[in-house]
């Protein structure tokens, strides 16, 4: 036995994260009754390290890094169903965001893939103002390696007419640029 | 009618299927969906994702032309569009940072059902679909969060059984309804897609249904192209097409195969809907 054990008091926790989140995001995780609703039905939560009603706690408890360092920020789907179901009308995905905005700009991430798609796919948007689905596909499995992913399912999909190799952007091109100056998103470098 | 259609960039690519017979489907009902005017990507996953501030930008650009062509509504066909336009409008809206009124933003489903009315979807029946054993599929971003949607049940929805009842189909009781079926990680993530869609797919098959029917492009694309590999990885074999609600109704409407763009759809949906003398 430790000698020197002694049960954790929560008012001793710095509460900084708590206040944060209830600041930037609206969301009170004070309201929580750790109930498990969400666990309960969140769609990838099998799959999850933390899952949604221990992040609630992870907050309370001011585990900055742990929040930070989880691969549940990259794969949570943001299906709303932790949100919709919590009694108190928390919202969990919107914490998410938050600290994977915030993880993002300190250069971490669990999945270098998930983030390099969400990097790829604002970068068509930044050239063009929308998404041009092939040129996206394709520029991200040069930039994994992985050069006959789905090649197969990408050579019916273009026969089909599904997706093409040219989709028309916007006019406005100078303005989808200017609402990009403040954005600090890279231009897919990472990997 | 008149109203606003915000797109999206799937239907202008991978879904042309769901935007024309969505068009086609409106003008016979009397109703004209006027494109906004030089629309900008809703940022999707990504935008959100890594940059909170990114998503009102585009979203508020999107919103405000909108306004600027007259219209207090806007329908988008995407559910995904939907939920990320009406989050930042109301976003907006209680930030007080815009003044002006913000437009109220609908899912095309939800459009059809309360603005539209299921009435005169009846009325312009002239082809059947009874027979047709169908499983609406909703996924998660149309009905929830429950806050920011204000539209149908979350954890039941029943506007889409609704809609494909009055057209003459059956629909099936199934508890798939609005699970998600993995959402933006088809191509970063393909084993997040194949694990949920594939339950999807499961609990379809269990229900007894012959199709899915959805109102996104994104539950669309999922069920559709990883359905191959679904089927390796269970090893059963489903077949299950999954067909765009518009379609359905362009079907039911009068509309040949063709104007439907059934062939478009990587599972055939042609031997079911022949079968059943809608195609």
């Amino acid at each position: 036995m430790h000698s020197d054990y002694r049960p954790m008091r929560l008012d001793e926790i710095d509460d900084s994260l708590q206040k944060e989140i209830r600041d930037n995001c609206g969301v009170d995780v004070e309201m929580c009754m750790e109930c498990g609703k969400c666990t309960g039905g969140c769609s990838n939560g099998h799959v999850f390290d933390y899952t949604p009603r221990k992040i609630i706690q992870m907050v309370k408890l001011n585990a900055e890094d742990s929040l930070m360092n989880m691969d549940a920020l990259w794969i949570c789907l943001s299906c709303h169903l932790c949100s919709d179901r919590c009694p108190s009308g928390i919202d969990t995905p919107r914490i998410l965001d938050y600290m994977r905005e915030k993880a993002y700009r300190k250069g971490i991430t669990t999945r270098p893939k998930i983030t390099l798609f969400h990097e790829l796919m604002l970068s068509s948007v930044r050239k063009s103002g929308r998404i041009s689905e092939l040129p996206l596909l394709l520029k991200f499995n040069w930039k994994t390696r992985q050069y006959m992913k789905d090649a197969f399912l990408g050579l019916k999909m273009l026969l089909k007419g599904k997706i093409s190799f040219h989709s028309p952007g916007i006019k406005d091109r100078e303005r989808i640029r200017y609402l990009f100056t403040k954005s600090r998103i890279k231009g897919g470098a990472r990997q | 009618m008149n109203i606003a259609y915000f797109p999206g960039c799937s239907v202008h690519s991978m879904a042309k299927e769901y935007d024309r017979s969505a068009r086609l489907v409106c003008n016979d009902l009397g109703v004209h969906l006027e494109e906004v005017t030089d629309w900008n990507c809703c940022g999707a996953t990504a935008a959100h994702s890594v940059d909170h501030a990114l998503t009102l930008e585009l979203n508020g650009r999107n919103l405000a032309a909108v306004s600027r062509m007259g219209f207090d509504k806007v329908t988008t066909p995407c559910a995904g569009c939907f939920n990320r336009m009406k989050t930042v409008g109301l976003e907006l809206k209680s930030s007080q940072l815009v003044k002006r009124d913000i437009p109220d933003v609908m899912h095309l489903l939800q459009f059809f059902t309360e603005q539209i009315g299921l009435d005169k979807i009846t009325a312009s029946v002239v082809k059947s679909a009874r027979g047709l054993k169908l499983a609406a599929y909703y996924g998660c971003l149309i009905t929830r969060p429950r806050k920011i949607t204000g539209f149908d049940d979350p954890e039941q929805p029943t506007s889409m059984d609704r809609i494909l009842q009055a057209i003459g189909a059956e629909t099936v009781k199934w508890s798939h309804k609005a699970e998600c079926c993995g959402g933006g990680f088809a191509a970063s993530e393909t084993s997040i897609i194949i694990d949920l869609a594939g339950q999807v797919l499961e609990a379809a098959r269990q229900a007894g249904a012959q199709a899915i029917v959805v109102a996104c492009p994104m539950c669309q694309a999922n069920l559709d192209t990883r359905q191959k590999n679904i089927e390796e990885e269970r090893g059963i074999i489903y077949g299950l097409p999954i067909i765009y609600f518009t379609q359905l109704i362009a079907l039911a409407f009068g509309h040949s195969r063709r104007e439907a763009g059934l062939s478009r759809l990587l599972v055939s949906p042609l031997p079911l809907l022949s079968r059943s003398g809608l195609a």
